[in-house]
């Protein structure tokens, strides 16, 4: 080898050995000289061959690969990596080798990497320290808020409440502040007041941190009044300049704290100092604008574009995507599962649109679009359906388990909808967050009548408060008879809402607003007590009724459920025997693991359980034989065409055979006519329950239905 | 000298380093510097009739940043997947690397909760460590910092392969 290459391979701090021929483990160096090389194969520097050992285990282990590569017919060559060699006095040399294949020669060439490995592991060290630190972080705010709102559910008084909730957030490691409704501070802690201390003294601007915060939401978050009109959660990054010395970059969380009527109580803020993340951030990735996890551009970024894009004054659809219940799938599988799901999806719907277009994660889970070249609606919706398309897929994690994803997708114009950033910011954010509701896929285009429709909802939500505090609910009972035994054994309840001026209404007028707003909870609360007094007013009159209760999917999520039921029952001295709760296939489906844990729990105190609507859901056999379950009720619609449709008989039967094999009993609904009745009594059904017995009645009448059943009882028996 | 490869495994930063700086040196630095790659540490086991020379093969932590190669696994007598009880995504990310390390190496495969000195994630207990022991051939709650466990682990580690 020339000494002009010598001389470039020392100062590449390489050097290159070759195999000797017809030898498994013998080499000699063929060029470079240094050291190092020396320090690490001593034997090298005596111009003759020698082994590679396990002396130096790593490179012993990478001859393997090394071989592979020679031995193959082709031109080809086979990294090892980085490692790390201690030689004498304890110094480390950072190495990397390549085994390379190239013209029938095979080449091993050693690289001392000291510079590219320190600059590595600098890089490294920052992003693995910020990584480290927002795992903590996310660790300390979920608990936190979960002790907080553990605290608001605890029947304290006020003053031990400040108390408990001072204690719970004193030595937190960043700001917590706890606020009235209206945002005026109740608790702060010290970190609290710490960061938002000022440095400098001319300032003009108010030194409360909540103040400070509520100012900069309001500058730069145009999604500010929704998130406080809908009483949302909201989490991301604010900066916080304020001359002549502040620059500070905040994360802040912002969780609302609801009573039973679903009104604001309290909101609890986070602020975390995140100023020298960013700095890292930036030093790291060399740009502020772009998305650490997905490679986007970011919010900033996306903002100086849409302000860019308005100038230019051509029209243009903007869209606003939001991943339905991610916070749900990384609560399940984790946040790097949910991390891994959006860089999935950004990647998707990047692929779906066109490179002129413009795409940016703009929050935890919501990316925005800027459809250039588009002046019309049916063209917005062709892209939509293009990115709805490849969101269909199937999304897989890292233990290949398949699970499908749902996006809202808000959608306005410019210059139609709003000629400014913020406000079709605000706009989209709103039509999206109204797509939301539905939890299926999803197009919401900004209008007058979705406005229209948020505020019909508001107002059904109101009354329904209302409702609550005047005491407008009745609930009515539906007898379910006992086949073989010929007599009401149960009655399902049913909620009946006697509105002031719309007469009596039916749950499905009302019971979807209640789920969405969450004031379901307070109605099945209701519902449980009535109940409770209910059963124990029939046992005093000498009768044993079993009272059936529907549970909503918010219910069964409801941790204070369970013990609500549990207390009803004490206070109201009743053998919970007498209480049957009924869900539907759906709630299983959702969360399999919560909903067994309080069937469990019910069932263990004595309360039966139901399986409602049977057959209209996600029926799946494995959940039936898993979950513990008393009995199964078959929808309606299986039952109404028994007598002369072919497959609802088959259905029926081999429903009620399923069951009993599984041990269950079978009570069919919407049971209407005697033919009906003969056939679900020929085949074996448990229980009925339907317009043929009794329509739901009030619980006055349905005393006098049970009385009547007690007379015709006692005239059997004396006749 | 029987040799034997052992590696170490697990998320980053959860102290596979300090744990074979504590076995091999009997030293901590409170310090956390990150390993880039591998770096390979020798230390002889003695037990009553035998020794064993371990090769610890401490592997750069798996992250965002660094996919799980399984080519470092070739050859092992045994691996160790360490996590850290401060953080509960370093089990599960623990637990991914063990299903990945499971496909190409049949051998014993070790569980080191490290950091047991500190004080454990608030919903850690929640995670059904039970249910995880027994996808592992031993376990153990270790402290690189104090060194509680920590050679007690390699000695047990030694046992068992001494057996098999």
């Amino acid at each position: 080898m020339t000494s002009i290459l010598n001389n470039v391979l020392n100062a590449m701090q390489q050097v290159i050995i070759e195999p000797v021929e017809g030898s498994l483990n013998l080499f000699k160096l063929v060029g470079g000289s240094c050291l190092w090389a020396t320090e690490l194969l001593p034997l090298s520097a005596s111009q003759k061959v020698f082994s590679i050992d396990d002396n130096t285990p790593f490179l012993q282990d990478f001859l393997i690969d090394a071989q592979l590569i020679w031995n193959g017919s082709e031109d080809n060559r086979v990294r090892s990596g980085f490692w790390t060699e201690v030689v004498a006095n304890n110094k480390e040399l950072h190495l990397e080798a390549i085994a390379i294949k190239q013209d029938d020669q095979s080449l091993l060439i050693i690289s001392n990497q000291t510079e590219d490995f320190t600059l590595r592991q600098s890089t490294m060290q920052s992003a693995r320290e910020l990584s480290l630190y927002n795992d903590h972080l996310i660790e300390q705010n979920e608990y936190l808020h979960t002790r907080i709102l553990a605290i608001f559910n605890k029947p304290y008084e006020q003053e031990n409440i400040i108390t408990a909730l001072t204690k719970a957030i004193e030595n937190a490691g960043f700001a917590v502040l706890i606020t009235k409704s209206d945002l005026t501070t109740i608790i702060a802690n010290t970190a609290a007041l710490h960061l938002f201390e000022q440095g400098g003294s001319s300032t003009h601007e108010s030194s409360n941190p909540v103040d400070i915060i509520v100012q900069l939401l309001k500058n730069q978050l145009p999604e500010y009044e929704r998130i406080i009109a809908t009483k949302s959660s909201w989490d991301g990054e604010l900066c916080w300049m304020s001359p002549p010395s502040t620059l500070k970059w905040l994360k802040v969380a912002l969780y609302p704290v609801l009573d039973d009527l679903n009104e604001i109580k309290n909101w609890i803020i986070f602020a975390n100092d995140i100023s020298n993340i960013k700095y890292l951030v930036q030093r790291n990735e060399k740009s502020d604008l772009q998305d650490l996890l997905t490679q986007l551009p970011n919010r900033i970024s996306f903002w100086q574009r849409l302000e860019k894009q308005i100038i230019s004054n051509i029209p243009f659809y903007l869209l606003y995507v939001d991943v339905n219940d991610f916070r749900r799938h990384n609560e399940f599988y984790g946040h790097d599962e949910g991390d891994k799901l959006l860089i999935e999806v950004s990647g998707r719907i990047k692929s779906s649109i066109k490179t002129s277009d413009f795409i940016a994660r703009v929050g935890g889970d919501e990316f925005a679009i800027i459809l250039t070249d588009i002046d019309n609606q049916a063209c917005c919706e062709g892209v939509v359906e293009r990115i709805l398309d490849c969101t269909r897929e199937p999304f897989q994690t890292s233990e290949l388990e398949s699970f499908n994803v749902n996006l809202s997708i808000g959608a306005a114009n410019f210059p139609h909808d709003a000629h400014s950033v913020e406000e079709l910011m605000k706009f989209v954010d709103l039509s999206a967050y109204n797509g939301k509701r539905s939890k299926a896929n999803s197009l919401q285009f900004y209008s007058q009548s979705m406005k229209d429709a948020s505020r019909l909802i508001i107002e059904v939500e109101h009354e329904l408060r209302e409702a609550i505090k005047n005491d407008e609910f009745e609930l009515f009972l539906q007898p379910i008879i006992d086949l073989e035994l010929n007599k009401i054994v149960k009655a399902e309840a049913l909620i009946r809402w006697n509105h002031p001026t719309k007469g009596m209404l039916f749950p499905d007028s009302f019971i979807a607003i209640a789920e969405k707003s969450g004031l379901i909870i307070t109605i099945g609360k209701w519902v449980i007590d009535t109940a409770c007094q209910m059963v124990d007013k029939i046992n005093k009159m000498g009768h044993k009724v079993k009272i059936s209760l529907n549970l909503s999917p918010a219910q069964v999520f409801d941790e204070n459920l369970f013990p609500h039921l549990h207390a009803c029952i004490k206070n109201n001295k009743i053998d919970p025997c007498l209480l049957e709760l009924e869900i539907t296939e759906g709630v299983m489906i959702d969360d399999y693991a919560i909903t067994e844990k309080l069937l469990n729990k019910v069932r263990a105190i004595g309360v039966s359980v139901s399986i409602d609507d049977f057959g209209t859901g996600y029926s799946s056999l494995a959940y039936l034989k898993k979950l513990p379950l008393d009995f199964l009720k078959i929808d309606r619609s299986f039952v109404r065409d028994i007598v002369s449709d072919d497959n609802d008989k088959a259905i029926v039967r081999a429903v009620i055979a399923m069951a009993h094999n599984l041990n269950l009993g079978v009570i069919a609904e919407g049971v209407e006519t005697q033919e009906q009745l003969d056939f679900l009594e020929q085949n074996s059904c448990n229980s009925v329950q339907g317009y043929f017995f009794s329509k739901p009645i009030e619980f006055s009448s349905f005393i006098m239905l049970l009385q009547n059943q007690k007379k015709k009882d006692f005239e059997s028996h004396s006749s | 000298m029987i040799q034997k490869k052992i590696c170490l495994l697990g998320a980053s930063s959860v102290g596979k380093t300090s744990l074979v700086k504590q076995f091999v040196e009997g030293i901590f630095n409170e310090k956390y510097l990150t390993t880039i790659g591998v770096k390979i540490d020798k230390k002889v086991v003695t037990l009553e009739n035998n020794s064993l020379q371990f090769m610890l093969w401490d592997i750069e932590g798996n992250d965002r940043y660094n996919a799980f190669q399984e080519r470092y696994l070739r050859g092992a007598s045994a691996y160790i997947i360490v996590a850290d009880q401060t953080r509960t995504t370093s089990l599960i990310e623990g637990l991914e690397i063990h299903s990945l390390a499971r496909k190409v190496a049949k051998c014993p495969a070790i569980l080191a909760i490290n950091k047991s000195d500190l004080q454990p994630s608030w919903h850690w207990e929640d995670k059904g460590l039970e249910d995880y022991n027994d996808l592992f051939d031993l376990h153990f709650y270790t402290s690189a910092k104090t060194g509680a466990n920590v050679d007690n682990m390699f000695i047990e580690l030694a046992k068992l392969l001494q057996e098999s």
